[in-house]
C-alpha cells in the first residue's frame, strides 16, 4: 500500500511509518491516567497546535509518552486550502515541533481555516476546481518541502457544496495525491458524514479514492440534524461513540486498504479514559484480523 | 508612586541578613506548610486546538443571537451576585440587564 | 469561490449567505451554511469559557456567552495556535457596559489569563541551593547580584480581592466570605504541574516586577520599599527559593548567558 511513490518525490524524508495498530487522540485530561495505565495502543496522536507553547505540562507529559508510543502529530490550523500563501511563521513552529518528537506521521486537512489574517477555528469547505487544485498541490509541496517529508491529508466533513465545483472530491484527492506523492487520510467518519450530507453513493466515493495511498485512517461520532427538507445533516462532532455505519464502512475500507494504522478521535464529551480504549479497541481487533498470522507475537 | 527618588539601594549586610534569613525560612517544614495553606492550585488545563464540529444548525448558535438581536432582558445568575457590592443598590455585585442594541 | 465574502459571512451573523453555495436536495443553503458560522463562534467561546473558568461563574454561563460572543466577533484570534487567545478579553470585559456593576470582572480575568501565560511558560531549572550560599560568602556582592526567575512568575496588583475571589471559585472560601473592594495582589507561577496562585504584599510585587524587569538585588529592593509599605525582602526572598521560583544561574551583573 505504500509503494505508490509517485514521481516528483521518490521516498524524501520520513515515510509513514505509524504501525498499523489502534490509536487514540492524546488529551490533557488523559495524560495521567495514560502514564499510570500504559495502555496497549500501537499509537497516539495529537493535535499540533496545543504543543506550539514554550514549555510547561504538556510537553513534559508528551515526552514521556512519546518515549514509550508512535506518534501522529495533527494539524488543525494550516489552512492548506486557504487562498493566500501559507503562514510561514506557522510552519516554522510547526518543523521545530516536529524535530523536538519525530512523529511517525503528519498530517492536516483539505480545508481552510485561516482568511485575511483571521483564524476562524473550523474546516472551512473548497470548491473542487482547477484553480483550487493548483492552489493545493502548490501548498502541500511547500509543506512536504519546508518539512521534509511526506504528509497525509484527510478528506473533510462538509455541510454545503459549490456551484462551481468541476470534479468530485474523490477525484480532486486523488489528483492531489498523484501530483504531490502525499499520502491520504482517509478519515471515515468524514467519509460517510460528507456522503450524506450531499447525498454521494458513500461506497463509490470510497472506491473512487487513492486507497493505494491511505497511511492512516481515523474514526470519530457525529451527531445528526435535518436540513431545511428534513434530509440528515450530519455534524462531525466528535462527541459521540462511532456509529454502527461506520464501523461498517471502515470494515469496507480496510477489505480494500489492508491493516493501516487506526486512530479513535474524541474531542468532545469526553467518556472515562477505559471506554475510549476499549473503543479504540474495537478498531485494533478489526486490524489483528487482518495482519498476517505471522505477525501475532 | 513617586518614592523612587527616596530610595537608596540596599546595603550589602542588609541584604546578606536578608538573604541568610530566607534560606533559613524556605528550608523550614513550618512555612512549607504555611505557605501551603495560603496558595491555591487551578484546575489541569485542556488544549484548544482541535478538530471538532460541535455547534450544528441551531443550538447554542441560535441562543446567542436572540441574546444580541432583542432587547433582552437578562437575569444575571452568577456567583457575582453573592459579592458584597458597596456601590450596588442592593448591597451586591450586579450585572446590568442586557439590552445590547445590534451593531 | 470568494473566500473573502465566506469569511465575513462567518463574521457578521446578518450578513447574508455567502454566494456560490449549493445543495445537492435543493435544501436551505443558509441552514447549512450556519454550521460553519456557529461552529467558528461557539468553538472560540469555549475556548474563552476553558480560559476563564472563573468569570464565567462570577457573571453565569449566559451572560459569559454573550459576553465571549462579542468578543469573537470584535477580536477574532489571529494565529492558530489557541492557547494564548483572549490577551485582550479582560480589557473587553472592562469596556463592556453591562458588566460595569462589577467592577472586580476584568481584574480577576486578568488574573485568569496570567495563569495560563504561567501554565505554558518555558521551563528552567530551580537555582541550585549551593549557588546561593556561595552569593551570601561574598555579601559585598549581593547589591549586584542579578537573580532570574523562573519564566512562568508573575505578578498582579488590584484594588479587588482578586486572589480571594479566585479561590472562592476553587472551593476553599465562600464567595459571601469575600469582600471583592479590599485591594489584593497575587504572585502567579507554575509549580509542577499546577499553576498556583498566591497573596502577596504590594512591595513583593514590586520587587518581582523590578527583578523581572532585569533590576539587581540591591535596586529591586529599593523600589519595592514605598513610603506607605514596608517591604521584609527575606520573607519574599524565602517565599521565592521555597518555591523553586529562582532559576539559574546566578551570576553578577552582567554575567547571565
Amino acid at each position: 500500500m505504500s509503494d505508490a511513490a509517485p514521481s516528483g518525490h521518490p521516498g524524501r524524508g520520513a515515510p509513514v511509518s505509524l504501525p498499523a495498530a489502534a490509536g487514540l487522540g492524546l488529551k490533557p485530561e488523559h495524560f495521567r491516567e495514560v502514564l499510570a495505565t500504559r495502555p496497549a495502543l500501537g499509537f497516539f496522536e495529537i493535535h499540533a497546535e496545543n504543543y506550539m507553547v514554550p514549555g510547561g505540562p504538556f510537553h513534559h507529559h508528551l515526552e514521556r509518552i512519546r518515549a514509550d508510543y508512535a506518534l501522529s502529530v495533527h494539524g488543525v490550523g494550516l489552512s492548506i486550502g486557504g487562498a493566500g500563501p501559507l503562514d510561514e511563521a506557522h510552519l516554522d513552529r510547526l518543523a521545530a515541533l516536529l524535530d523536538r518528537y519525530e512523529p511517525a506521521a503528519f498530517s492536516e486537512h483539505l480545508a481552510w481555516s485561516s482568511h485575511g489574517g483571521v483564524f476562524f477555528n473550523d474546516l472551512l469547505p473548497l470548491p473542487y476546481d482547477a484553480a483550487t487544485l493548483a492552489r493545493v498541490c502548490g501548498h502541500v509541496e511547500h509543506v512536504q518541502e519546508r518539512l521534509g517529508r511526506r504528509m497525509l491529508l484527510e478528506n473533510p466533513a462538509t455541510y454545503v457544496e459549490f456551484a462551481a465545483a468541476e470534479m468530485s472530491e474523490a477525484e480532486f484527492l486523488a489528483e492531489v495525491v498523484r501530483r504531490t506523492g502525499c499520502g491520504l487520510l482517509l478519515d471515515v467518519n468524514n467519509a460517510y458524514v460528507a456522503c450524506t450530507n450531499h447525498g454521494r453513493d458513500v461506497h463509490a466515493y470510497l472506491c473512487a479514492l487513492p486507497l493505494a495511498a491511505v497511511g492512516e485512517i481515523h474514526l470519530a461520532g457525529f451527531a445528526c440534524e435535518a436540513d431545511s427538507l428534513g434530509a440528515p445533516l450530519l455534524i462531525d462532532s466528535h462527541g459521540a461513540p462511532v456509529a454502527d455505519a461506520v464501523w461498517s464502512l471502515y470494515d469496507e475500507a480496510l477489505a480494500l486498504t489492508g491493516p493501516v494504522a487506526t486512530l479513535l478521535e474524541r474531542d468532545r464529551d469526553l467518556p472515562p479514559f477505559p471506554l475510549l480504549l476499549e473503543e479504540a479497541q474495537r478498531a485494533g481487533v478489526r486490524l489483528a484480523a487482518r495482519l498476517p498470522m505471522t505477525a501475532v507475537a | 508612586m513617586s518614592q523612587k527618588t527616596t530610595n537608596r539601594p540596599a546595603s550589602a549586610a542588609a541584604l546578606a541578613l536578608a538573604l541568610g534569613a530566607a534560606l533559613t525560612v524556605a528550608a523550614s517544614p513550618v512555612l512549607a506548610a504555611d505557605a501551603a495553606k495560603e496558595k491555591c492550585y487551578g484546575v489541569a488545563m485542556k488544549g484548544k486546538n482541535d478538530c471538532k464540529a460541535g455547534a450544528g444548525t441551531s443550538c447554542a448558535g441560535s441562543s446567542m443571537r436572540d441574546h444580541q438581536g432583542n432587547a433582552w432582558a437578562y437575569v444575571p445568575a452568577g456567583t457575582c451576585e453573592k459579592t458584597a457590592s458597596p456601590t450596588s443598590p442592593t448591597g451586591f455585585g450586579q450585572l446590568k440587564e442586557f439590552k445590547e442594541k445590534k451593531a | 469561490m470568494n473566500a473573502g465574502a465566506f469569511a465575513a459571512a462567518l463574521l457578521d451573523r446578518t450578513a447574508p449567505c455567502p454566494p456560490g453555495l449549493r445543495s445537492w436536495n435543493g435544501s436551505a443553503v443558509a441552514q447549512r451554511f450556519a454550521v460553519y458560522r456557529n461552529n467558528f463562534a461557539v468553538s472560540l467561546v469555549e475556548a474563552l469559557a476553558d480560559s476563564f473558568p472563573v468569570l464565567r461563574e462570577l457573571v453565569g454561563a449566559a451572560f459569559f456567552r454573550t459576553l465571549a460572543d462579542a468578543y469573537v466577533r470584535r477580536v477574532p484570534p489571529r494565529s492558530p495556535a489557541l492557547a494564548w487567545y483572549g490577551a485582550d478579553f479582560p480589557d473587553f470585559v472592562a469596556a463592556f457596559p453591562a458588566a460595569s456593576g462589577v467592577p472586580y470582572l476584568a481584574d480577576v480575568a486578568r488574573l485568569e489569563y496570567v495563569r495560563i501565560l504561567a501554565f505554558h511558560a518555558a521551563d528552567a531549572a530551580p537555582l541550585p541551593a549551593a549557588a546561593l550560599a556561595a552569593a551570601l560568602r561574598k555579601p559585598e556582592q549581593l547589591p549586584a547580584l542579578r537573580l532570574q526567575l523562573h519564566p512562568s512568575i508573575a505578578v498582579l496588583a488590584s484594588p479587588f480581592a482578586v486572589v480571594s475571589l479566585w479561590a472562592a471559585h476553587q472551593g476553599l472560601t465562600a464567595i459571601a466570605a469575600v469582600d471583592p473592594f479590599r485591594p489584593e495582589c497575587a504572585l502567579v507561577a507554575r509549580c509542577g504541574d499546577s499553576v498556583e496562585v498566591t497573596a502577596i504584599p504590594s512591595a513583593a510585587v514590586r520587587f518581582i516586577a523590578a527583578l523581572q524587569a532585569g533590576a539587581v538585588l540591591g535596586e529591586a529592593v529599593a523600589q519595592a520599599a514605598s513610603p506607605s509599605a514596608s517591604f521584609d525582602p527575606a520573607a519574599c526572598l524565602g517565599l521565592l527559593i521555597g518555591r523553586q521560583l529562582l532559576a539559574g544561574p546566578a551570576g553578577q551583573q552582567g554575567g547571565s548567558p
